[in-house]
């Protein structure tokens, strides 16, 4: 009990002291962290179970993952560089990908006005925010690395047992400093970003530009995939000096040297760890949080005042509904498309995973080839399956959330019966601005491959997508736009579809391939049935949902 | 017009709206005034169909608010306390979107718009994003849009906030010739300047209670007060204010900040 409360008390007290090394008013610094984290505690307050679980349910998933990949070691022979490598690799890639909704409380501020006045610096304010994001972080770290620590105590080449013990007191230290080292390249990309937006020209690309950061790191995994044969041949020195171009190489190298590796390239890669964490902290960091304030009050400034002359009209695909609810939702929806960060910024992390996969694919020649293979083969299907779903949920999942979520008043007030055709405009926005898009562009790539049988390569993505907007659960008030944008909450309640439509279609996708390899005429079987299956099924509910919209009119 | 009975709103223990009723006539205009957290605008976004009331019976222009509601939301417009809007919509947009959530034909809603825009002088802005208006342009936007479907009875939460003096000048005398031509006016606000020169009839809720409901001259002749804000005083109870000031003064003056 002692114990517990000297090692609590030691933690405050390293707390304070980082804090008073970075932070020139720690008391504003505490009593403002305090607040912002009360303000989120209260926002979710009143929502469902699940959204006030979903950071908890997101912890579960990367220990579940983590648990997968700690059995490695237990399959296949590896030696600690390795293990650690691909666990920070794993760790660093995911801290990146969920951590990136979480950067919206560095960039859009919003409790920022009521503050603006009051005697806080720059420097303190960037660093409440950051602490933020740290403390999800760490937690996300956590849930992430604990049981590949262990795991790694039964790594069983070429150390010794007595270090193999040290292991999780070596690795864990330093993969927490990698999630941070992470975490500090991402602020800095956002700090630069933020430093882009006071040039007015700059701005749209400053908002577009953080899909790179999903697509950054593939990179480190096809280079990973290309060293594999090497490393397998019990080649590893002469390949280790590839990784001082690679951040998730400098920390692996660090576990390897603590464990008692004493190797010039371990010296190497451990020193670059160290230099890049300090030199990132020190200059980029510090410069940042000096010019926070100044993009802060930016976002405060009004647009364009430039008077124009009135136009009022309407958009071109609008005009083909003529019930003028489902209109209504669909114009705020595709209004919102262009102009919400929020919404921008979920659909170019979208289209970074995309590209991310389609890189990763493509270093896979033979499964490419296999996918490429005449006679209807499913792994065409499974790329469109995955980008379809992904480009459209960037979309219709943070449709319910905005900034602007008190206006929804309006929505309540208008004389609907039903918020059912408003829902309706926001799948119709799905279907005409994304899912449309994507099969003519995945049409163009078969056709260029295929011919005109292309079409049948197609065919069955473009059914999946129409089941999975039409289907796709609304929001518990059924109106767009109209909840609270907590963090947690939204990072939580996207990322847990997002997975389960992930596992469906890989189940889905399964049972195609595994119908292909046994019998191509059972494979042609299941393709009918699922095309038409798909159709009948988009119809029945189409359908449906226009039943009810005449229900109500009577 | 409007017919209210026993309308009571409860949050938990504390009671917002406290057993009130009233009616409203066809082409009155009447005030509703109170003290801050009254339960005015509470009182209104019951009649207007945002909040479900605890008890009692709202009527609006002939329908009844728990199983006619749809109807009786297509003869009202309301303009509420917070100018709560999207922000990225410009303001042909917003407008587009409350026509079309009223049901309007796409022609009307264009020339509605071209109109009221020119009328409140907002014609060079209308395709401008909202999230660059003024509180004051927001206002206009929300006045506009509760304009726009025609409707029978107009629920004010104060509407005059953050406006210029000329569109509080044509406001006044648009209500006014709103209300002859048969529209009911429910104006909700604490200036009272504002209420004594509009409103022939005022109601003053206090603590959730009705306290007084009758002619400003009625008012005047029960508490022997000539002025509006003296009327108001009285009946709210809110005297003491030399005493007030005098605290608040010593407690300003108390102490100053750390350096």
């Amino acid at each position: 009990m002692l114990e517990t409360s000297n090692s609590k008390f030691s933690a405050c007290k390293l707390r304070q002291k980082v804090v008073e090394r970075f932070c020139d008013a720690p008391t504003q610094y505490r009593h403002l962290l305090r607040t912002e984290k009360l303000v989120e505690k209260r926002a979710l307050e009143g929502k469902n179970d699940l959204s006030n679980m979903s950071f908890a349910l997101t912890c579960v998933a990367g220990f579940i993952m983590s648990v997968l990949f700690t059995f490695m070691p237990f399959l296949l022979s590896m030696d600690t560089f390795t293990f650690s490598l691909i666990g920070i690799t794993m760790s660093m890639m995911m801290i990146g990908f969920w951590m990136i909704p979480y950067f919206d409380i560095l960039l859009i501020p919003v409790n920022y006005p009521i503050i603006a006045h009051t005697p806080v610096s720059s420097r303190t304010y960037f660093l409440v925010k950051l602490t933020r994001i740290l403390t999800y972080t760490v937690l996300l770290l956590g849930s992430l690395n604990l049981m590949p620590a262990i795991g790694g105590i039964w790594v069983h080449k070429g150390e010794f047992s007595l270090f193999r013990l040290l292991f999780p007191i070596a690795y864990l230290p330093i993969v927490f400093m990698s999630g941070f080292f992470t975490i500090g390249v991402m602020t800095m990309f956002a700090g630069y970003l933020t430093k882009l937006y006071s040039k007015r020209t700059l701005r749209n690309i400053a908002q577009y530009a953080q899909f790179i950061f999903p697509a950054f790191f593939p990179v480190t995994l096809i280079l990973l995939s290309r060293l594999l044969p090497d490393i397998s041949k019990d080649n590893l020195l002469s390949s280790l000096k590839w990784f001082y171009a690679l951040p998730n190489g400098w920390f692996a190298g660090t576990v390897s040297l603590a464990l008692g590796k004493i190797e010039w390239h371990f010296l190497i890669l451990a020193g670059l760890a160290t230099i890049s964490t300090l030199i990132l902290v020190l200059v980029p960091l510090r410069s940042i949080a000096k010019s926070y304030a100044e993009y802060l009050s930016y976002l405060l400034e009004s647009g364009s005042r430039q008077k124009s002359k009135i136009r009022v009209k309407t958009p071109l695909l609008a005009k083909l509904f003529r019930n003028r609810t489902i209109r209504a939702g669909l114009c705020l929806s595709f209004t919102y498309i262009r102009r919400d960060k929020h919404l921008l910024r979920q659909f170019f992390a979208s289209l970074g995973s995309v590209i991310m996969l389609v890189v990763i694919l493509n270093q896979d020649q033979a499964w490419v080839l296999h996918s490429f293979a005449t006679g209807l083969s499913p792994g065409f299907s499974m790329i469109f399956y995955f980008v379809g779903i992904t480009i459209v949920s960037s979309f219709i999942l943070p449709i319910r959330y905005s900034e602007h979520w008190k206006a929804s008043w309006m929505l309540r007030l208008a004389p609907l019966s039903t918020t059912h055709n408003l829902w309706r405009g926001v799948q119709a926005a799905a279907f005409l601005y994304f899912v449309v898009p994507c099969t003519l562009l995945l049409f163009c790539v078969a056709t260029i491959s295929w011919g005109t049988l292309g079409i049948l390569y197609v065919l069955p993505g473009l059914i999946i997508l129409l089941n999975y907007v039409i289907l796709f659960p609304k929001p518990v008030s059924g109106l767009p736009l109209a909840e609270e944008f907590v963090q947690s909450q939204m990072a939580g309640e996207t990322l847990i579809p997002f997975l389960a439509s992930l596992f469906s279609i890989g189940i889905f996708v399964g049972i195609q391939f595994v119908t292909y390899l046994l019998n191509i005429w059972v494979y042609y079987g299941f393709y009918c049935v699922m095309v038409v299956g798909g159709l009948i099924s988009f119809i029945h509910f189409l359908q449906k949902s226009r039943r009810i919209e005449e229900t109500v009119d009577a | 017009m409007i017919q209210v009975s026993h309308l009571t709103k409860k949050y938990g223990q504390t009671t917002a709206v406290d057993d009130i009723s009233f009616q409203v006539q066809q082409g009155e205009i009447v005030g509703y005034l109170g003290p801050n957290g009254a339960g005015k605008s509470t009182t209104l976004k019951m009649l207007v169909g945002l909040l479900q009331p605890t008890s009692g019976e709202i009527s609006v222009a002939g329908y009844d608010s728990q199983t006619e509601l749809l109807e009786l939301k297509r003869h009202i417009g309301y303009v509420p306390e917070e100018a709560q809007l999207y922000e990225h919509l410009t303001l042909v947009e917003h407008l587009q979107l409350i026509g079309r959530l009223y049901h309007l034909e796409e022609r009307l809603i264009a020339q509605k718009i071209t109109e009221l825009a020119q009328l409140f002088d907002m014609a060079s802005q209308a395709n401008q994003r909202i999230s660059g208006f003024s509180q004051g342009m927001r206002q206009k936007c929300i006045i506009m849009s509760a304009l726009m479907h025609n409707p029978d009875v107009l629920f004010l939460d104060e509407p005059f906030t953050n406006l210029d003096v000329g569109t509080v000048t044509l406001m006044k005398a648009l209500l006014q010739r709103l209300a002859d031509l048969g529209k009911t006016i429910l104006y909700c606000t604490h200036i009272l300047e504002v209420a004594e020169t509009l409103c022939p009839r005022i109601m003053i809720i206090n603590a959730g209670k009705l306290i007084a409901d009758a002619p400003v001259e009625e008012l005047r002749q029960q508490t022997n007060q000539t002025a509006l804000n003296e009327i108001f005083t009285q009946l709210t109870d809110t005297t003491g204010i030399d005493e007030k000031t005098e605290e608040a003064i010593r407690i300003v003056m108390e102490g100053t900040p750390d350096a």
